[in-house]
């Protein structure tokens, strides 16, 4: 049961095509719509909004000198650093070394065929999405354990072992904590979540407040993005990089394109955390007067901001503090949440 | 101790207090005096392979220094080595790492997150400050080295230590209007030198450049205007003179003051937003309070002093204790805090800062009334300076980062025969492996910002 034509259909259908042929070229067709929408957004993202945020709250001003608010500093950043030499250590363990950069952009582009942008903007809808989203995101983990170990560098392991022990802790609850909004929907399907919150919750003066998650169960939507941040792997969990300490980790000996693809990865990483986030709890693309799509992108943006201001204002926890924080409050919490939600949904609904 | 020339052995005071395991490899490194039952007597300050000791006197500059390929192909071969035990991993933090604050090398061996042994390798910047000041006359050639120890604008403060023990090698006597404009210099470079180690600190423990790093920088950029409004420079200050500063105020001084007064006042206010983003925020507490532990008779022990002394309860502070300048004049606190902790050690230094405005303030206050014609900047110097043979001399200011010292033994020339510094980076750096072994490499981090550091004054 499909809400809504999803865009493979909808691209094979306006070209005519039918059959198996309409399917692939649907799909390969919206697939590379998708993956440039993303990968525009993290062009913005990295070399420019990223500068642009820390340096406001920092007090300075950032890039302003090529193009209009420094905005061409996107394309001379793509320039140097696609013309950089790749350096490739000695002792490498190739090719697990050069397929590490490709997985973890890959795995998180991944994870947005399933996720409804608004408009019909969808590439699959399948029965479990949800768990499709979270299976691709977690592939992410799998290239960062190959690029610390491949590394053949002490820093890179030790980065290493940190994102793989931080995956485990809080990867749990953040799956716990979606299950509780499961409950709710009554559906693992993206669609249908998005089209359970659209419901009016109350009216206040005039103002439908939809049955958006985040208001239904707060708590379990500060949860998520706690959980979220220690996924992504920002301050205060940015453990796995962590420059000061293990000087970037996973990344050390990155240079060049791999560089560039394990960064790209990791921002594409910080919108699928944000898109999963907004298609559970704040309604997906949902949103007054403005298409979907455009509120979908703002959501998504919302939690990238949110990110980096985390990351400018708090300090790091330290590898022991954050494995216990994962195990001893947000399993706990999460599962406290878990359980909650069942008896409300059993004896309410 | 006095040893003879010819067979130049001591007896090492390192059971007694363990500072001298560093303060005994130095000797030995550039002079060349062997200390019997040192538990490690390597060179410090110099490549393992440098042949002779450079500040002997016997020692030949000219002989060209040969190493050969063959022998030390991989100068780095001790640094691979593997840490014996399979359970420990051997890692070398540095020289080249974000959080060494300079080219310190930590030789870490981790057993996991956790560091087992660790042992800092120095001598990187070693600039032979000790040998180019006794090239220079004591009159005017020494004054712009001390600049270039503490480079990170504790420029007056280092300034002051060679000022101070010169004067009283020569007996001159300093005009109190100028030891006013030197007090007030000194605080003004006490707060610049503060401030960045508040920002590199939080830098260490946040990652990355985040706000808190953001605002020291700011703020410290203001002090730093000042001071170049003062000097003429911002970095390698050269102000003071034997017997005075090297000119008055800037004029109009009443912009001056005016400037110094609004950052005065503006300071509270700073602090009050670094308190609430730093001392008050629960991670950062989380972080600091109780780790990097350094209890006072560990710290004394190692000779730590200024800030890294103070935060483990030692109430010892040179400009009271030993008072110079205008300090015995003036009404400000020592700051003591006894946690021991990285936290105190963070606390002690942001409630310096809130001192030295007070002493500030209190400096322009006096500068403000002071008659205009007896505004004496210099005394009366004789142009050569040549202190008796075989007089010594050690004098010590309360540096930014703590006893900075410097002996000078004369020749009857106009040069210093033998020039000391007793760095106080160089004993607190002693103290990482008492702060660090058993903590988390995290915490190594965090410690070694919270002991401030600047690499030009520990190596020179």
């Amino acid at each position: 049961m499909s809400l809504q034509a999803v865009l493979p259909d909808t691209i094979s259908g306006l070209l005519g095509l039918e059959g198996i042929l309409g399917d692939v070229v649907g799909g390969l067709v919206g697939a590379f719509l998708i993956a440039n929408i993303m990968l525009i957004m993290t062009a913005f993202a990295g070399p420019w909004a990223k500068r642009k945020i820390t340096a406001a709250f920092g007090d300075r001003i950032a890039v302003n000198r090529i193009g209009p608010f420094g905005l061409l500093t996107i394309v001379t950043d793509a320039v140097r650093l696609l013309s950089k030499e790749l350096i490739v250590p000695e002792g490498v363990d190739r090719p697990a070394w050069d397929l590490a950069p490709m997985v973890i952009p890959f795995s998180a582009l991944l994870g947005f065929a399933v996720i409804p942008m608004g408009n019909g903007i969808q590439l699959a809808d399948p029965e479990t999405g949800l768990a499709f989203a979270f299976a691709a995101a977690s592939i992410a983990s799998l290239g960062i354990v190959m690029t610390g170990y491949a590394s053949n560098n002490k820093f890179s392991l030790i980065g290493a072992l940190r994102a793989v022990a931080s995956n485990i802790a809080y990867e749990i609850p953040l799956v716990v904590t979606a299950a509780s909004v499961v409950i709710f929907a009554g559906s693992l399907r993206m669609s249908e979540i998005v089209a359970v919150q659209a419901e009016p919750l109350l009216s206040v003066a005039g103002v439908t407040i939809p049955t958006w998650f985040a208001f239904v169960n707060p708590f379990a939507f500060a949860l998520f993005i706690i959980a979220n941040l220690a996924e992504v792997g920002r301050n205060p969990f940015d453990i796995p990089e962590a420059p000061t300490e293990i000087v970037a980790g996973f990344q050390t000996e990155y240079s060049s394109v791999y560089f560039v693809l394990i960064y790209l990865g990791e921002f594409i990483h910080i919108f699928l955390g944000g898109a999963i986030a907004a298609t559970l709890f704040l309604g997906g693309p949902a949103g007054p007067v403005l298409p979907g799509f455009v509120w979908f992108t703002i959501k998504i943006w919302a939690f990238f901001l949110f990110t980096q201001w985390a990351r400018s204002a708090i300090p790091r926890l330290r590898v022991d503090q954050f494995l216990e924080i994962g195990w001893k409050g947000m399993l706990v919490l999460s599962f406290a949440n878990l359980v909650l939600t069942a008896i409300i949904v059993g004896v309410i609904v | 101790m006095p040893t003879s020339k010819d067979n130049p052995v001591s007896q090492s005071a390192e059971p007694v207090f363990r500072t001298a395991d560093w303060h005994e490899r130095e000797a030995y490194d550039l002079v060349g005096i062997q200390y019997e039952d040192h538990p490690d007597l390597r060179r410090i300050l110099l490549p393992d392979t440098w042949q002779g000791h450079p500040l002997g006197l016997d020692y030949d500059q000219d002989r060209p220094q040969i190493a050969t390929l063959r022998e030390h192909a991989n100068p780095l071969e001790g640094d691979h080595r593997s840490a014996g035990d399979s359970n420990t991993m051997y890692i070398n933090i540095g020289p080249h790492h974000p959080a060494t604050h300079g080219v310190l090398h930590v030789e870490t061996v981790v057993d996991g997150e956790q560091v087992v042994d660790l042992d800092s390798d120095i001598g990187y910047l070693h600039r032979c400050e000790e040998q180019m000041c006794q090239q220079g006359t004591y009159r005017h050639q020494i004054m712009p080295y001390p600049d270039r120890w503490d480079y990170i604008s504790a420029g007056l403060l280092n300034e002051w230590a060679y000022a101070r023990t010169a004067e009283d090698l020569a007996d001159i006597e300093v005009p109190e209007y100028a030891q006013i404009i030197r007090t007030m210099g000194a605080e003004l470079c006490r707060i610049a030198s503060h401030m960045i180690a508040l920002g590199t600190f939080a830098l260490d423990v946040y990652g990355d450049f985040t706000a808190i790093f953001m605002y020291a920088m700011r703020d410290r950029e203001i002090v730093q205007n000042i001071l170049e409004d003062l000097t003429g420079q911002r970095m390698m200050f050269n102000y003071f003179r034997l017997g005075g500063v090297v000119w008055d105020l800037p004029e109009p001084r009443e912009e001056f003051f005016e400037k110094i007064r609004d950052f005065i006042d503006e300071l509270p206010q700073a602090l009050e937003e670094y308190h609430d983003m730093i001392t008050s925020n629960e991670i950062l507490q989380a972080r600091t309070v109780g780790t990097g532990v350094l209890p006072p008779e560990v710290a004394k022990s190692y000779g730590a002093t200024g800030p890294v002394a103070r935060g483990s309860g030692i109430d010892y502070d040179l400009r009271r204790d030993d008072s110079y300048g205008y300090y015995d004049e003036l009404d400000w606190d020592v700051v003591v805090e006894d946690g021991c902790d990285n936290f105190s050690r963070l606390l002690v230094r942001m409630r310096e800062v809130e001192e030295s405005a007070k002493i500030i303030q209190q400096c322009v206050d006096l500068l403000e009334d002071w008659p205009e014609d007896e505004r004496n900047i210099q005394a009366n110097v004789p142009r050569t300076l040549k202190p008796e043979e075989d007089t010594e001399i050690y004098r010590a200011v309360e540096g930014a980062k703590g006893e900075l010292g410097i002996y000078i033994r004369a020749d009857g020339t106009d040069k210093p025969a033998r020039f000391k510094i007793r760095s106080p980076c160089f004993s607190n750096l002693q103290t990482l492996p008492e702060m660090s072994e058993g903590e988390y490499i995290p915490d190594m981090i965090a410690s070694l910002g919270s002991l401030d550091i600047v690499l030009g004054e520990v190596d020179r």
